[in-house]
């Protein structure tokens, strides 16, 4: 085996893994908490794209332009949480799936109004051609980037559901909403904060991807299917198992597009009904 | 514009594209000429499209109704909603030119648009049955061009296909299964695929790589291409390919694997947003320190050329990009005041679907005017074997298989500070060396 072409498939599958999990981590802390499967997570993940691409073009600031796009498409996501979201809490899966599912197409319309049809992109050449040769592929600074981001907001989300006070109220309920209610935690507030959460990290993570993944109608169409398989691997709600999945899920198709161009895609979908057949509640499930 | 646009081609590239375009146009019409049935020889004409909107034509009622209903069928949502949007510019263009003329034969046309992604067989029924259409045009993907083509006899009337590019819609459904209520105005995978190669021939690289996608578009296109390139240059190799589904948002591991091979030049037939997330990526990832050369069969769709603009990646040998009508070529004064009035209505320079789609609707009042009838048998005649000026040049209906014979060159991208990239180095070739042509064997 080429050690060479390993290495840079492996670590170009780090960054594709590092893409899924922006994509995925707010889906599946909105599913752990509120119980909601959010099917236009990826539409408000494009929002964030379409949002950065805004702010930019008028701020001409990357950072500034991805902070507002970031609060911004959190912000959008909790009028959509207490608007309609609150609503359908405590009925049948049915009602929240559809329901997410007209927000989603909602989302997508109206991005084609806003922004037409015409793919959008930032441009940042100094981000993207340099970097680190590495085999034989330049491994830019924006890729590396993101590989270290996507693993700093594991951190920083693990530290604060895990270690701290408004963690601790996360958890409670999470796992037992009316004994949380007896404490006299809100639990509405607590779902719309995790939800603002959860949207502003796909808004952050779209915003981010914007400059080496066009932006277009109906781009979200596509991711959230890459979003689900994940999540559903590693059992709905875990993000330790989300991150990990992620990135396996990324590396994994790295090699397999090298190892076996004709089957890369089969693979992926393969390794998810082995998986669900050994363990349906996902790989790293309670039940 | 118009001097950016003259600048590209030089009078005596202008007059030797043209004498070999006007030859092959000359030679092909003659063999279709030869092999057409003798009841269809009379009604070869040549249409010109007016050049400007201005003369009120004689209203002379010859048709059974007052308007004349056209079904035009697009991709109007998702990530290729753009296409169903060019469609749309080109249909609405020589509807709006037409009925301010005067209609056909008096009669106004009438559009009615739907989206192909919703169920094309059903918008296509409907169209048929609820809005009582006389012809329809458009169709962005291959898959559903056949699907549709299945049941055109079921529909009863005319369908003139002014994207969807699969070759098996007109050699296998018109020529072999003799669906003759199928016409095409576009250039199908023969201009993806065959025109690449005579490109590929002329360039001093010997390896290639591909990377398309993985549906049926981009297997015949790299097929054709390889064949092709292989029967002109038997030195060259193909040395890995690689194949992405449809959507794909993350090429770097494909692109990645095509940098580990030995590799000079790329191929692609990947199109619209994916084609500028590949370009992207493969900017980013070195691959044009790599590969001398790259062709992009649809490089020079519209949607590509603005998103892309100035970062527009050039390889060594050239980036090497084409479409189905490119808004440059040919440099007559018809597609000059074509490609002003397109800018002037919609701001942008005219996409080629939209070129293709205007097209089929002036191709549509030509053969009703001189059938002087809306009867969908006595229109196939008068389309069969016509011979029509258009933005994109001659366009010859070929009778045998339906589909319009017109040339569309290749360029190299270049930057001359325009709005959008513009192309140098035009190559074209006439138009009967590079389609298929009957019996397709």
């Amino acid at each position: 085996m080429n050690l060479e072409a390993f290495l840079t498939q492996t670590l170009v599958g780090l960054y594709t893994g590092s893409f899924y999990w922006l994509l995925t981590l707010g889906l599946t802390l909105i599913f752990g908490v509120t119980r909601i499967v959010n099917f236009a997570h990826a539409s408000f993940f494009v929002l964030g794209s379409y949002l950065m691409y805004t702010f930019y073009i008028y701020t001409n600031n990357f950072i500034l332009s991805l902070f507002a796009a970031t609060i911004t498409t959190g912000l959008i996501g909790v009028i959509f949480e207490i608007t309609l979201i609150r609503r359908v809490y405590k009925i049948e899966e049915m009602y929240q799936l559809l329901l997410t599912l007209g927000i989603a197409l909602t989302l997508n319309e109206s991005q084609k109004l806003i922004w037409g049809t015409t793919p959008k992109y930032i441009n940042m050449p100094e981000l993207i051609s340099s970097g680190v040769a590495i085999g034989y592929t330049n491994i830019s600074y924006y890729s590396i980037a993101v590989i270290s981001i996507s693993l700093i907001l594991f951190i920083i989300i693990h530290i604060v559901i895990n270690k701290t006070l408004w963690g601790l109220k996360i958890r409670a309920v999470w796992r037992d909403n009316i004994m949380a209610q007896a404490l006299k935690i809100n639990p509405y507030l607590i779902y719309t904060t995790v939800f603002f959460i959860g949207i502003a990290l796909a808004g952050f993570g779209g915003a981010l991807m914007i400059i080496l993944h066009p932006v277009g109608p109906g781009v979200g169409d596509h991711l959230i299917i890459y979003a689900f398989i994940i999540v559903v691997i590693a059992s709905l709600g875990n993000i330790t198992g989300a991150y990990i999945i992620s990135l396996l899920i990324g590396v994994i198709s790295s090699l397999a597009t090298w190892l076996a161009p004709e089957i890369d895609i089969v693979i992926i979908y393969l390794i998810t009904v082995i998986i669900l057949l050994l363990r349906p509640g996902g790989l790293f499930g309670e039940r | 514009m118009s001097k950016d646009s003259s600048e590209k081609v030089s009078r005596r590239d202008f007059l030797k594209l043209t004498g070999a375009g006007v030859i092959g146009l000359a030679v092909g019409s003659v063999l279709g000429w030869a092999l057409k049935p003798a009841e269809l020889r009379e009604v070869t004409s040549t249409v010109t499209i007016p050049r400007e909107v201005t003369i009120t034509a004689p209203v002379v009622r010859k048709l059974p109704k007052d308007t004349i209903k056209i079904g035009v069928l697009g991709i109007r949502s998702g990530l290729w909603a753009t296409y169903g949007e060019f469609i749309e510019q080109g249909a609405r263009m020589a509807a709006e030119e037409i009925n301010a003329r005067g209609g056909v034969l008096g009669a106004k046309i009438e559009l009615t648009f739907r989206d192909e992604q919703a169920d094309v067989v059903k918008q296509a029924r409907e169209l048929v049955d609820v809005e009582k259409v006389d012809f329809i045009v458009g169709i962005d993907s291959s898959g559903n061009v056949m699907k549709v083509g299945g049941i055109i006899d079921e529909l009863g009337k005319i369908l003139i296909v002014t994207h969807a590019a699969t070759h098996r819609l007109t050699e296998e459904l018109v020529y072999n299964q003799g669906k003759k209520l199928i016409f095409r105005s576009s250039v199908p995978v023969y201009q993806d695929g065959i025109l690449a190669a005579y490109i590929a021939k002329d360039l001093p690289v010997k390896k290639w790589v591909g990377i398309n996608g993985d549906y049926e578009f981009g297997r015949v296109s790299w097929e054709l291409f390889t064949k092709t390139l292989k029967s002109f240059r038997p030195d060259v190799e193909f040395v890995g390919e690689q194949w992405p589904k449809f959507g794909t948002e993350d090429f770097k591991p494909f692109i990645s694997a095509l940098l580990g091979t030995d590799g000079e030049a790329l191929y692609t037939s990947i199109w619209a947003i994916e084609l500028i997330t590949l370009q992207r990526q493969m900017i980013e990832m070195g691959a044009y320190k790599k590969f001398r050369a790259v062709i992009s069969s649809l490089g020079y769709s519209m949607d590509v050329a603005y998103a892309l603009g100035k970062d527009y990646p050039t390889a060594e040998l050239g980036t090497w990009v084409s479409g189905r009508y490119i808004w440059l070529y040919p440099p007559t004064d018809l597609n000059k005041s074509f490609v002003d009035r397109f800018r002037s209505k919609y701001g942008k320079y005219p996409a080629y679907s939209s070129e293709t789609t205007y097209s089929a609707i002036y191709m549509i009042k030509a053969a009703v005017e001189q059938a002087e009838s809306l009867d969908p048998d006595r229109v196939i005649k008068m389309l069969e074997g016509m011979v029509l000026m258009t933005p994109a040049g001659v366009r010859w209906i070929r009778p045998e298989d339906h589909q319009a014979i017109y040339e569309v060159p290749y360029g190299r991208i270049a930057h001359k500070g325009a709005e959008i990239p513009l192309l140098e180095d035009l190559k074209a070739v006439p138009a009967h060396m590079y389609y298929r042509s009957p019996p397709f064997t």
